[in-house]
């Protein structure tokens, strides 16, 4: 499934969208960066509260599609300055972090 | 990370790395001023000025294999959701000094977790080390150091099965009383 289509789908609000020609082959929801850098796949789309610079360290790290920050929270200056940088895809949306990863998961991807 | 003992293991691996042979491992409880305050102390190559103000940034790292190092960055973010700090004291050839203070009572506050299998861990991998570790809560306080256990064990290696199950036993049994920690 392509990274627009996410998008499209669940209404996101793109803080950085270098591409959403991205392929996405999972999801993952957690707001415990090193349950993430355990559990989440390459190339996974990622949905969490957290706002902070890290969460685009994970992203570096585990070669993640995206990451969504869910429940209305705005991410941190710095977190929006490294994804653009980093060219990590970056949204937010207004809808709760249990909706996003019930829409994504509608929408077919699993966490594995 | 779920359990503050894992950034504990975490950081020390870093003391480790860098090439620290003395490392002092301190979480204290002071149940007045609502307040845990975990600190490691080595004697590693440290790191200059400069460094130190940008460590708290993940895409700061001495790794090779990887551009992206979230240890400090994590213990940071930890302490921070907890109405606490990361401060850092680091001198090139002397050492490194981390203390993170977290509001004890906080509701986002991490368990400390299992300590005695971190204590465990570090010394099976790193025998030689002379680790020191302190528990406190207000004026108790329980102390192992591996130094006054080798002087007992007179050439025994601290990494051979029996005595690693029993500096296990011990540091469990100390950290569970007057000093528990939760």
């Amino acid at each position: 499934m392509l990274l627009a289509n996410i998008a499209q789908n669940l209404n996101l609000n793109p803080i950085n969208e270098p591409s959403a020609d991205v392929e996405v082959t999972s999801g993952y929801a957690s707001d415990l960066l090193s349950d993430v850098l355990a559990k989440a796949k390459n190339g996974a789309i990622w949905a969490t509260n957290q706002k902070h610079i890290n969460i685009i360290g994970v992203a570096v790290m585990l070669n993640l599609a995206g990451v969504i920050i869910a429940g209305g929270i705005e991410p941190d200056e710095n977190t929006v300055a490294k994804a653009r940088e980093e060219n990590i895809p970056l949204y937010i949306t207004e809808t709760s972090l249990f909706d996003v990863a019930g829409k994504l998961y509608e929408l077919g991807l699993r966490s594995t | 990370m779920r359990e503050l003992s894992m950034h504990i293991l975490d950081l020390a691996q870093n003391s480790i790395a860098a090439g620290a042979s003395r490392l002092e491992i301190e979480v204290a409880a002071d149940t007045n001023a609502d307040r845990l305050v975990i600190s490691l102390q080595d004697n590693g190559r440290g790191m200059a000025p400069d460094f130190v103000s940008r460590v708290k940034d993940p895409f700061v790292t001495t790794r090779t294999t990887r551009r992206v190092g979230l240890g400090i960055p994590m213990f940071d973010a930890a302490a921070r959701a907890c109405d606490g700090r990361l401060a850092i004291q680091s001198s090139p050839g002397k050492g490194t000094y981390l203390a993170a203070t977290f509001k004890l009572s906080h509701i986002d506050r991490a368990p400390l977790g299992d300590i005695a299998s971190t204590i465990v861990t570090i010394i099976a991998v790193n025998p030689d080390l002379h680790l020191r570790y302190t528990q406190r809560v207000d004026d108790k306080a329980f102390i192992f150091d591996t130094d006054e256990l080798k002087t007992q064990l007179d050439g025994v290696p601290l990494n051979e099965g029996p005595v690693l199950k029993w500096i296990g036993e011990y540091v469990k049994q100390g950290t569970s009383e007057e000093t528990e920690i939760n």
